[in-house]
């Protein structure tokens, strides 16, 4: 049996992200190279943002996590638009 | 008459964030005449997040109309959130219209909407009967919702959904995903009838503005998209010295 493909894992991780009841979080890109697993894209809160690395390692565990996710930023109303 | 919507989709709340959404409105009614959501207002549906967003929602000086998103049916608990937020005097459209008065009269239909894609590249009514149900579920949102427009009487007419009605909107999500982030068919049904404006979520890698080939404004107002607490929008020409 020859090793997993890379393009695998990364869909299982992004599974896991979607459908753990933890996280339900869509829109996370997952990138696999090497040993390294790169999550990236934007999350509201910093607990979430390690509550998703978590369940990416449980998917895979044999790869290590590296966290890129940021926390969006929710600046104060700006001017209307007029329409 | 002018009138201000002030809108944002896709806060996603939940126990760990209760309280920021709600602080982020402090003062909203000097910017706007009624706050309109366009659905995701929870992470996972269930109905412990759906009494967070009930109290942050909770006595806002100005009217609040909102749609749910996908992540508000997930625990099929979409009917006991609609509840609580209706308990907590926030409008719940699913597929319906409703008016409020002020300087003029708002119309508001809107629902979930549904995804299937876009015209040339969209899933038909055809072969298995889940694909079928899939697209049949677009279709009747959609005629509802032309229904909704044609009856719907007053000065102003916006549209309020979750998914999206084009593509224009979607811009910066993989192409390969699109069919799962809206429907033409949305946004030939609000043609078919017009209306001021359309807004939704549900695409949080998407961009804020676009167009129906009709002409109607869309606006993605998923928080991620925004970047702000909300969006506003002012119909019928506001002049900005005018406060
Ligand atoms: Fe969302
Ligand atoms: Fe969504």
């Amino acid at each position: 049996m020859s090793a997993e493909a890379p393009q695998y894992v990364a869909a299982r991780v992004q599974r896991a992200l979607a459908e753990d009841e933890r996280t339900h979080e869509l829109g996370i890109r997952v990138d696999v190279r090497g040993d390294q697993l790169f999550l990236r894209g934007q999350v509201s809160c910093e607990g979430r943002r390690e509550t998703l690395a978590g369940v990416a390692h449980e998917a895979a565990p044999e790869l290590k996590v590296r966290n890129e996710l940021t926390v969006v930023e929710i600046r104060d109303p700006r001017e209307e638009e007029s329409l | 008459m002018k009138t201000r919507i002030a809108a944002v989709g896709d806060i996603h709340l939940g126990e760990d964030v209760r309280g920021r959404f709600r602080a982020r409105l402090e003062g909203i009614e000097e910017r706007a005449d009624i706050l309109l959501i366009a659905g995701d207002l929870t992470r996972h549906g269930t109905v412990q997040e759906g009494r967070v967003v009930a109290d942050e929602l909770r006595g806002l000086p100005i009217p609040v109309v909102t749609v749910l998103g996908n992540h508000d049916y997930h625990s099929d608990a979409e009917e006991e959130i609609s509840g609580l937020l209706r308990d907590a005097g926030v409008t719940v459209l699913d597929d319906n219209s409703t008016v409020v008065d002020g300087h003029s009269t708002l119309g508001i239909v809107g629902g979930k909407g549904f995804g299937g894609g876009f015209a040339g590249k969209c899933a038909s009514e055809f072969g298995e009967p889940e694909t079928k149900a899939f697209v049949r579920h677009t279709k009747e949102i959609a005629e509802r919702w032309r229904v909704g427009l044609k009856e719907l009487q007053a000065d102003h007419k916006v549209v309020l959904s979750h998914y999206s009605p084009v593509k224009d909107t979607l811009d910066g999500e993989p192409p390969e995903i699109y069919p799962f982030l809206g429907s033409y068919l949305l946004a030939e049904a609000v043609d078919a009838e017009g209306a001021d404006l359309i807004l939704h979520g549900h695409a949080h890698l998407g961009s804020e503005k676009g167009m129906t080939p009709g002409g109607i404004r869309v606006r993605n107002v998923a928080l991620p998209v925004l970047g702000r607490a909300y969006a506003v929008y002012c119909l019928d020409g506001c002049d900005p010295d005018e406060e």
